[in-house]
């Protein structure tokens, strides 16, 4: 990894967290917690995931000593949580419940003509950028409704690959799924989030 | 040839300049001829963006400041037992 400002930042946290300063923990907190939630939500509930996570920060308490940096920090805690979670849930493994082995989403599939051309071509309006586009909130609702209706491991992988780990292999890694599903379940998701934005460009509903 | 209906599956991956040259040189001669799949690309290249600018949740306030407390007793304990760093 080229030494970057993020990397130095990181680093020098890490010598806090070390030295055992609970500012540094509470800044760590407030900047690791939502990704290792994001973990922790493929394997079980929103408030087990919670319970799982502050059980890992105490874990961090003792075992940061033994960090040695070879994977980013985030990495090496989203891993923490990835193995409790596992521990804790082994009884309770959830499983992605999506159909992979197609690439189309069955709405988007039927718009092609069996020639491979459109039949229904996508609308040519949006032009606006996608920060134009939040800044109608009845958007954002949406697609939060069209978020949440997604098979919840589904969901969380997507957003701590969108959000939180760019790493498509380290993902892969911490959620124990392979690189073609996280593939297809990615695009799948993406696939509806555009037929959404399209509905609601057409018709100003959700 | 790469037909609308193709390039609509490998689209996600074009767009994260996840293919190899031979593919992606493919799209982008079927995106010079094709508008339709111009604005399907444009379109879901958008809803990409919105779901990261999205997907960003604040943590619960309740919850951090929960989180603080047990950390703040963990690094009390370790102190206490010697094992933890010297806190000076
Ligand atoms: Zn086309």
């Amino acid at each position: 990894m080229p030494p970057t400002r993020e990397h130095d930042d990181e680093q020098q946290l890490v010598l806090r967290l070390q030295a055992g300063e609970a500012a540094a923990y509470r800044e760590a907190v407030r900047r690791y917690t939502p990704g290792m939630l994001a973990v922790a939500r493929y394997y079980t509930d929103h408030s087990s995931a919670e319970d799982i996570v502050q059980e890992c920060w105490t874990r961090v308490v003792s075992a940061i000593a033994s960090f040695e940096g070879r994977a980013s920090l985030k990495t090496w805690l989203h891993r923490i949580v990835a193995n409790q979670a596992k521990n804790s849930l082994r009884r309770s493994q959830r499983e992605v419940q999506t159909d992979f082995s197609e690439a189309l989403e069955p709405q988007l599939a039927s718009r092609f003509r069996s020639d491979g051309r459109w039949s229904q071509p996508p609308q040519l309006s949006t032009r606006e950028t996608a920060e134009s586009l939040l800044e109608n909130g009845a958007l954002g609702d949406c697609l939060d409704k069209h978020l949440s209706q997604l098979p919840e491991a589904q969901r969380s992988a997507l957003m701590l690959y969108e959000a939180h780990q760019r790493q498509s292999a380290e993902v892969c890694n911490i959620l124990g799924v392979s690189t073609s599903n996280l593939r297809v379940m990615l695009h799948r998701a993406r696939q509806k989030i555009f037929l959404m934005v399209e509905h609601f460009q057409e018709t100003g509903q959700c | 040839m790469l037909m609308c209906r193709d390039l609509a599956v490998i689209a996600s991956d074009y767009i994260e300049g996840d293919l190899p040259l031979t593919q992606r040189l493919s799209v982008r001669t079927h995106l010079m001829m094709c508008r339709h799949c111009r604005s399907f690309v444009a379109n879901l290249r958008n809803s990409i963006e919105l779901m990261k600018g999205h997907s960003d949740q604040r943590l619960d306030d309740r919850y951090a400041r929960r989180l603080d407390e047990e950390i703040e007793r963990a690094l009390a304990s370790q102190s206490k037992d010697g094992s933890g760093p010297d806190q000076g």
